[in-house]
């Protein structure tokens, strides 16, 4: 391996010592930038979108994520009303109109298998536009079904996350002592198990609990898997926002508002959760995307979301037996977890760039 | 003579690692060993407890399965008499672990009269023969284009491409990326093109492309993890100093860059060596290889308690283990940590 365009010192540098040592090149950052073109001084969350903006890919992600979860929310009751009527039903002569078959749970045995009837353009065209699986479920409404089920477990699992995690990592911080010791010891537990197993023995353990109590809606399923995943991502959210926090806290405004009285509730909440935000929202970027992977997954291993629902991994796994017979069933659902999840990934290289530039080049 | 070549890796994997973990106990002396070897047992104990509560919790066990048609109320309590089901938690507990000491993991619930131990036994070493040469691919290739892509920061071709790629590569989740491969065989196949199995019919070369498949997105880890890190160090002093010195490019490299980027990456191989023994759920259950995560995942939809509590102990057991071996590593490569 031919190692030869090393970055060398500069002639220039090196053969006469400067008066002010300056330690490695300075780059104007994004603050100073603005600083000296507007004449007012920007806070580093601002500066730090103005980072974002300027990754071409992360914007490009951002645009297609956000048109992709708006149209999975707001087309479905569009598409309710698309479409041809048609002939069909266990015996035959029933009518079949738009509001039935373009539901995500209703499955027109009739009608499996049927290729995607969206090319050629005709008045056929959004029966059904990607085509049906094996028991005649629409794939289009299914998708849009299982990119909802996905958003709404991310952001139910971040409101967790970030809740517990910074509640509990500033006050291990701040009061330190055994709570910190006990939470250690606790997180260390719950780092030993690999964590799709045990979110899949939660899920499958007390799936029965929860489909009693909720009564086998899709409600109790996304609780399930939000106290599944949840349960596991807030250890490290702690961890990260706890570092933080012991470095934060020796601050001298810190100091300061101890010396003025400030009781330790108001210091913690006006004080330390604000200048938490560039680790918070690094980690919990990361822990989305960990969130759709471990939700696929796990209904991919049918512990999550179970039939009547849908979602991409129930799909995929539906798909997985059935190559042979029918592969546009397993392309569809696996194109949208893919755009989902690589999507989610640009966006989280770009937020760590944004809030810790050091890290980029 | 197939038995022993399929525990081969598995062998190798178990000699590699006592003789690490001697060593490095000896260098780095007995108080470091002790004290890491306390908080392994500590959280082996936490582990079990909560492997043993979720198997109590859990409603409606196998027993009412294997109760059969004709259950009165006194064949259940004869049976959960001989499960040991009806005594107090502790009680349970205390049994659960003697048992376990004793290399007793229980009679399977759901494969009548085979034994949890057996399970494992057949399983773990198939699983190895997948984990281990897939670790070591993800090593072999994602290192090297790491540092590549740290020394040549900045270049079209070999940092920010393959930085996409590795991207991409780590953020898809197997389970994506497998039944893409699959689609394509079939399709191959279809073609009268050659293509490869699609899932395992015992010959080992049927594991040639689930082994390629789980390195995948390690690779990608690997090679961000590697440049990120090897970024760091080339940015420091010494290595300046290094290249003043007039040494080649080669031994700055290798020799004072890349000894102190390894901290990291050592601290990162720990997780992924306890997937030899932990397997990998997607890969084995879509290729239908008879390893550990496949005997998981159909003893968890089979509500098969005994094979649970053993396969989640034994992964979670790997991964200490695995850590534990990664500390004293770490603990060898840098002097100054001495007793962390």
């Amino acid at each position: 391996m031919e190692i030869v365009n090393t970055p060398k010192a500069d002639e220039q540098s090196v053969q006469h010592l400067p008066d002010k040592a300056t330690i490695g090149a300075t780059v104007p950052t994004t603050e100073e930038l603005f600083e000296a073109a507007e004449g007012v001084s920007i806070s580093p969350t601002r500066a730090a979108i103005r980072r974002f903006m300027r990754d071409r890919r992360a914007v490009i992600c951002s645009g297609i994520l956000a048109f992709i979860i708006i149209f999975s929310f707001i087309f479905p009751l569009i598409y309710q009303h698309l479409g041809p009527t048609y002939l069909g039903g266990v015996t035959g002569k029933e009518t079949i109109m738009p509001q039935d078959y373009h539901n995500p749970t209703w499955g027109e045995l009739e009608q499996s298998d049927v290729a995607g009837t969206f090319l050629p353009l005709g008045p056929d065209s959004l029966k059904y536009p990607l085509g049906t699986d094996t028991t005649g479920h629409d794939i289009f409404a299914g998708l849009m079904a299982g990119v909802n089920v996905s958003i709404e477990v991310a952001i139910l699992v971040e409101i967790v996350d970030i809740g517990l995690g910074v509640l509990l990592g500033t006050l291990a911080a701040w009061y330190g002592g055994w709570l910190g010791a006990v939470l250690d010891r606790f997180t260390d537990i719950m780092f030993a198990f690999p964590g799709l197993l045990l979110i899949l023995l939660i899920a499958a353990t007390l799936g029965p609990q929860f489909d009693m109590v909720f009564h086998t809606s899709l409600l109790g399923r996304i609780l399930l898997l939000t106290f599944a995943i949840g349960l596991l991502a807030w250890p490290l959210m702690m961890r990260y926002v706890r570092g933080q926090s012991l470095l934060l806290k020796e601050q001298q405004y810190v100091e300061a508002a101890r010396t003025v009285g400030t009781p330790n509730i108001r210091i913690i909440w006006r004080h330390l959760v604000p200048n938490l935000l560039n680790v918070v929202v690094v980690a919990a970027t990361l822990d989305i995307l960990t969130t759709i992977i471990g939700e696929a997954g796990i209904s991919f291993l049918g512990a999550g979301i179970r039939p009547p629902n849908t979602s991409l991994g129930l799909m995929i796994s539906n798909a997985a037996n059935k190559l042979e017979t029918n592969w546009t069933e397993m392309l569809w659902p696996c194109v949208v977890l893919v755009v989902l999840v690589l999507s989610f990934s640009f966006i989280g290289d770009g937020v760590r760039d944004a809030f810790d530039p050091r890290t980029k080049d | 003579m197939d038995q022993i070549l399929s525990s081969l890796p598995a062998l190798i994997v178990l000699v590699a690692f006592l003789a690490i973990l001697a060593y490095a106990g000896i260098r780095v002396g007995p108080q470091f060993l002790i004290r890491r070897i306390a908080g392994l047992v500590f959280v082996l104990l936490g582990v079990t407890f909560i492997v043993f509560i979720l198997g109590y919790f859990s409603p409606g066990t196998a027993i009412d399965g294997l109760c059969g048609q004709h259950c009165t109320l006194q064949n259940l309590a004869n049976l959960q008499h001989v499960y040991g089901l009806d005594l107090p938690w502790y009680k349970q507990y205390g049994n659960f672990l003697s048992d376990l000491l004793h290399f007793n993991l229980g009679l399977s619930f759901q494969q009548r009269g085979q034994t949890v131990l057996s399970i494992l036994g057949s399983g773990i070493p198939l699983s190895a023969s997948v984990g281990l040469p897939a670790v070591i691919l993800q090593v072999l290739i994602g290192v090297p284009l790491g540092i590549l892509a740290a020394v040549r920061a900045g270049s079209r071709v070999f940092d920010t491409s393959n930085m996409s790629v590795s991207l991409i590569l780590l953020a898809l989740p197997t389970f994506v990326v497998i039944p893409f491969y699959q689609l394509l065989m079939v399709f191959l196949s279809l073609h009268n093109l050659p293509s490869g199995p699609i899932s395992y019919s015992g010959a080992l070369t049927d594991l040639i492309a689930p082994i390629i498949l789980l390195a995948l997105a390690g690779m990608g880890y690997f090679a961000r993890l590697t440049r990120t890190t090897m970024l760091d160090v080339l940015n420091q002093d010494y290595v300046r100093t290094a290249r003043a010195k007039g040494l080649t490019e080669r031994v700055v490299i290798y020799r004072h860059a890349f000894r102190n980027a390894l901290n990291p990456l050592v601290t990162a191989i720990g997780p992924s060596l306890a997937f030899i023994v932990g397997g990998a759920f997607f890969t084995e259950f879509l290729f239908n290889i008879p390893g550990i995560g496949l005997a998981a995942v159909n003893s968890i939809s089979a509500k098969d308690m005994p094979t649970v509590q053993g396969t989640t102990i034994i992964v979670a057991l790997a991964v200490v283990v695995m850590n534990l071996v990664v500390d004293l590593v770490y603990g060898l490569l840098d002097p100054r940590v001495k007793v962390a």
